[in-house]
């Protein structure tokens, strides 16, 4: 929604949002130290800071996966969707401490707290015969076999991919990537979590085999693949619902009545294979293509205010007759004609260039404002 | 064309609309409320569950120090230092394996010392009956007043089938965590390959923890033929001495079975 691009254009939301994970994030190092010091007050902690990082970093990723499914399920999820790629960009954070260690001294102004966090990189593998990189990848090389399977090399592909995610994060690498190609890009995150779970199934739990931790990663990995297997089984019914015989006049289609739409709110339905989202707002019916052009949020389950179609996943906006954004902002979905024939709405199946403007179909056609067909 | 199932006219409270710019519809924050300190109580039961199931690692932490006693070369530089007080039974040394710095070997100038009596001032860790110590020199000195002569001869136990592991012997007893198992084998294959002693660990029947020198069958040193084999679970089939309480397994690398 910006035509100049900042860091991060900060809101009240993105400051309580942020605060709120590095709290949490905070509290679970810090019990994770304090818990394993009651276990032995003596213990030498550097070692243990590689899985403090390494264990929050995973479950982070929990939390970053499930927000997608949870949304589908219950709207009211959505304010942890709206930034959720400061998550995303904190949990490669804690990946990479993981691997490579913290030193808050070399920030200059934090240069006075006294916090170290060592990371495996130099844990396992410095001080050796070769280069700790070296030895990272020559440490284990029976790629043949699954029990000795070189666990450190899913976690390098995790944390590349991570990387490579964190890097483009920013709507300037969305914009110029294109929503089709950065989604994908950002799709990889399951390639990334695989490999993250066999990391920790082939590292941590093959080597420590204590129940609590082989049942948390497995329930873990439970928990996410029914909930995203029940979100796309609740996509397909929707898409397969069923529908009023298909009319094709003239190209336009038979969507439903007026009254099926509750004021200010969309009908999506697929035409052509495509969805549309086909507003009710100020006594008139226009329609926009579903995609937000941002993240290719559902613009159908979002809602008009001020005048504009507001995406739900980060509020982007689009003005219902032309599926363009308001200036100074540019971006623009397809649009489709209306039309009204008694108190059905008809949508044209050919879809309009995005931005072109369309006519709204009027429900009170009549000067005195009449309620025509409700 | 196909009809989607949630475009019913909305409810009242689903016509609440979170954009991030605007402040929280109250039934979305009221929600909130109640699910994000859920997700509190979540990262405070991991924070305080998740380390205490880590048991594999001991205290770990090295401690400088001065030991006195006999320097051995075979099959790895060791250092038997007399025990003090009674010792009825049981050896009259105790066996300190000896390395470098880092993930290396004695320098020459502890080798040049074998087979004398020397002062060795180091950094020493231990777990359990397992002790190694870090040192970069060795002094020699006089036979300390009312130490043995020589250390007692091994005694040979027969021939053994062992399950086990062969680890680093300065990582395990050291401050890695858990410094064993495939997590840590890059570690001690490093460690071994630039010369600290390789130990294989098995178990007794009662589970108690038992380290062996590894030996061919010449008594010569293995460390560098078995770097493969680290962290892995194997059996070795091979000659037993006891010396004190720490044991030495003669066999030839060769017939090291991954299991």
């Amino acid at each position: 929604m910006s035509v100049a691009y900042k860091s991060i254009q900060w809101n009240r939301t993105k400051i309580i949002y942020d605060l709120l994970l590095f709290a949490a994030i905070g509290i679970y190092l810090f019990l994770f130290t304090y818990s394993a010091k009651l276990v032995s007050p003596d213990l030498e902690m550097r070692g243990l800071d590689i899985r403090a990082f390494g264990s929050a970093a995973f479950i982070l990723l929990h939390v970053i996966l499930s927000i997608g499914p949870l949304c589908r399920f219950d709207r009211r999820f959505l304010p942890l969707l709206y930034n959720r790629r400061h998550m995303g960009v904190t949990m490669f954070f804690l990946g990479l401490i993981h691997v490579i260690g913290f030193n808050l001294s070399d920030i200059p102004v934090l240069s006075n707290i006294p916090y170290k966090a060592d990371g495996a990189l130099y844990w396992y593998h410095d001080f050796g015969n070769v280069e700790p990189i070296v030895s990272l990848f020559a440490g284990n090389t029976h790629y043949g076999s699954l029990v000795r399977f070189p666990f450190e090399t899913l976690g390098v592909i995790g944390l590349a991919i991570l990387f490579l995610m964190a890097i483009t994060s920013h709507d300037f690498w969305l914009a110029n990537l294109t929503a089709p190609i950065w989604k994908a890009l950002h799709m990889s995150v399951y390639v990334a979590y695989a490999a993250l779970v066999g990391h920790v199934t082939l590292g941590a739990i093959q080597t420590n085999r204590h129940p609590f931790l082989t049942i948390a990663v497995g329930l873990g990995l439970v928990w996410i693949t029914v909930i995203h297997l029940l979100a796309a089984l609740q996509e397909r019914r929707r898409d397969r619902a069923v529908a009023p015989p298909a009319t094709a006049t003239d190209h336009y289609v038979d969507i439903g009545s007026i009254n099926e739409i509750p004021d200010t709110r969309a009908k999506i339905v697929t035409i052509a294979g495509e969805r549309v989202a086909i507003f009710k707002y100020d006594g008139k019916i226009a329609a926009i293509s579903n995609v937000c052009q941002h993240q290719n949020g559902p613009l159908g389950e979002g809602k008009v205010i001020d005048g504009c179609v507001t995406c739900p996943w980060h509020g982007y906006q689009y003005l219902p007759e032309t599926g363009a954004s308001p200036p100074p902002f540019i971006e623009s979905v397809p649009t489709f004609n209306v039309q009204l024939r008694d108190d059905r709405i008809f949508v044209s199946t050919i879809p309009n260039p995005p931005g072109t403007e369309t006519i709204p179909a009027r429900i009170y056609p009549d000067a005195d404002g009449a309620q025509s067909y409700e | 064309m196909n009809n989607h199932s949630d475009s019913q006219p909305a409810k009242r409270s689903d016509d609440e609309f979170f954009s991030g710019y605007s402040r929280l519809p109250k039934g979305i924050k009221r929600f909130l409320l109640k699910f994000i300190p859920l997700l509190f109580v979540g990262v405070v039961l991991f924070g305080i569950f998740v380390p205490r199931v880590h048991d594999q690692f001991n205290p770990g932490k090295f401690s400088r120090g001065q030991f006195e006693g006999l320097l051995v070369g075979e099959p790895v530089p060791h250092l038997l230092v007399p025990r003090k007080g009674k010792i009825e039974s049981g050896s009259q040394f105790s066996r300190y394996l000896l390395s470098g710095f880092s993930k290396s070997s004695v320098p020459a100038k502890v080798t040049d010392q074998i087979g004398k009596w020397v002062q060795i001032k180091g950094a020493a860790v231990h777990r359990n009956n397992l002790t190694v110590v870090a040192t970069g020199g060795a002094k020699p000195i006089e036979r300390p007043a009312g130490a043995p002569l020589q250390p007692e001869p091994g005694v040979p136990l027969g021939e053994f089938s062992l399950k086990g592991e062969i680890l680093d012997g300065k990582c395990y007893p050291g401050v890695m965590k858990p410094g064993q198992g495939k997590t840590h084998r890059a570690c001690a294959i490093r460690c071994i390959s630039g010369g600290v002693p390789a130990v294989f660990l098995s178990h007794n029947e009662q589970g108690d923890p038992l380290y062996f020198l590894l030996a061919d069958s010449n008594g010569k040193s293995v460390s560098k033929q078995v770097l493969d084999l680290v962290a892995d679970p194997i059996q070795i089939t091979g000659q037993v001495t006891q010396y004190g309480d720490l044991f030495l397994i003669k066999a030839d690398p060769s017939t090291y079975q991954r299991l």
